[in-house]
């Protein structure tokens, strides 16, 4: 680290760039337009370093919600999973399960995490689009959780509140306003392109799919045994397009892989 | 069109060229320069360039790898990966708009 020219620039960054600098100058001539460019680097350098650690702190930040909103669209994948197929073995009958019952209650966190969490990332880029595709899969999902929690207060007697409204029903539109408002958030995820969009696609057929078995619309258009392929479909997409966009998700955060056979590693 | 790598002022556009650059393998500081003028017949001067480095890496869009010779390569990460492919594409769509308005098909 002999050129003159880093001297002028602050101790830690030469403490990190210096070396590999110094063979930058060296490798050519510097001509006045290099100099005055040095120099200019070394005052934005004095200036930098003063924010630097708040920077630093941002990108960690993104990183991290990265990271937490993958690992909970995996886990919530996994247990809509465990639901949807749960409740097409019970064939929607009435005797609803505890299992079943603690497995939507944790689908239901999980997605909300994993909405947090992603969006938080594709918020940088676009974020009109991305918080309001996140307002309605939140919002069904707080609804849903509240209107289970009165299942659970009122011992699921189906009894019925202000308006006529039972817990059953309020916890039913909740659920189905996030099922709903998952697709539009798979549609501004594939408008981002900040994650796969293939796992957007998947995500955004998945949840159509699970409000049409739901409402029984499926029914209709496949008539007689066939009815249950929509329905598999529908048990098979939806979590797996969470869990799809979970991985992307955790993919982002890794390393990028190397192109170039032979580059230095 | 204003480059939207966030928060590098003026420096996102060295940034874009910085990123671009990696965007087929790693480089050490002194090729980075070398292709980005190759590429843009634009030079890059090395103050502007370790501004731009330090700022991409400290934002997670590029990783130092272990020095060779003193010479120390960067390449992009996936975040980085992802930030350009969005960059690229707005720029095509803005490039493409520019074109139709000129009367000149882009393809």
């Amino acid at each position: 680290m002999t050129h003159p020219l880093i001297r002028i620039y602050p101790a830690r960054w030469r403490a990190r760039y210096g070396d590999e600098f110094a063979v930058v100058l060296e490798e050519r001539p510097l001509g006045p337009f290099d100099v005055a460019d040095v120099l200019l680097g070394a005052l934005d350098a004095h200036l930098h370093l003063r924010g630097h650690g708040a920077a630093s702190e941002h990108q960690k930040g993104f990183a991290m919600s990265l990271r937490i909103g993958g690992y909970a669209a995996i886990a919530g994948g996994i247990l809509w999973l465990l639901v949807l197929a749960g409740n097409a073995i019970n064939n929607g009958g009435d005797s609803f399960s505890p299992f079943l019952g603690y497995a939507v209650v944790g689908a239901t966190i999980a997605t909300l995490v994993a909405l947090i969490g992603l969006s938080a990332f594709q918020a940088r880029s676009y974020p009109v689009l991305t918080w309001a595709a996140f307002a309605i899969p939140a919002f069904g999902a707080v609804v849903g959780l509240f209107g289970y929690a009165l299942v659970v207060i009122t011992g699921d007697s189906d009894a019925l509140l202000v308006g006529g409204v039972s817990p059953w029903m309020i916890s039913s539109i909740g659920l189905m306003t996030m099922v709903l408002g998952s697709s539009l958030f798979a549609l501004a995820t594939w408008q981002s392109r900040s994650l796969s969009r293939g796992a957007s696609a998947l995500l955004a057929l998945g949840a159509v799919l699970v409000v049409f078995a739901l409402f029984g619309i499926s029914g209709s258009l496949f008539p007689g045994p066939f009815v249950v392929i929509p329905v598999l479909a529908a048990i098979i997409a939806f979590p797996a397009g969470w869990m799809a966009l979970g991985i992307s998700a955790l993919r982002v955060t890794g390393p990028a892989p190397m192109r170039l056979e032979g580059a230095p590693s | 069109m204003q480059p939207r790598i966030p928060e590098l002022g003026r420096f996102a556009e060295p940034a874009l060229l910085i990123l671009v650059s990696l965007s087929d393998g790693p480089k050490h500081g002194y090729a980075v320069m070398a292709d980005v003028e190759a590429g843009t017949g634009r030079p890059l001067g090395p103050g502007t360039l370790y501004a731009a480095l330090a700022r991409l890496e400290e934002r997670g869009l590029i990783e130092a790898l272990p020095p060779v010779d003193r010479r120390r390569p960067y390449r992009l990460t996936a975040i980085g990966e992802t930030v350009l492919a969005e960059q690229l594409v707005e720029l095509s769509e803005f490039a493409q708009l520019g074109l139709r308005r000129l009367g000149r098909s882009p393809g």
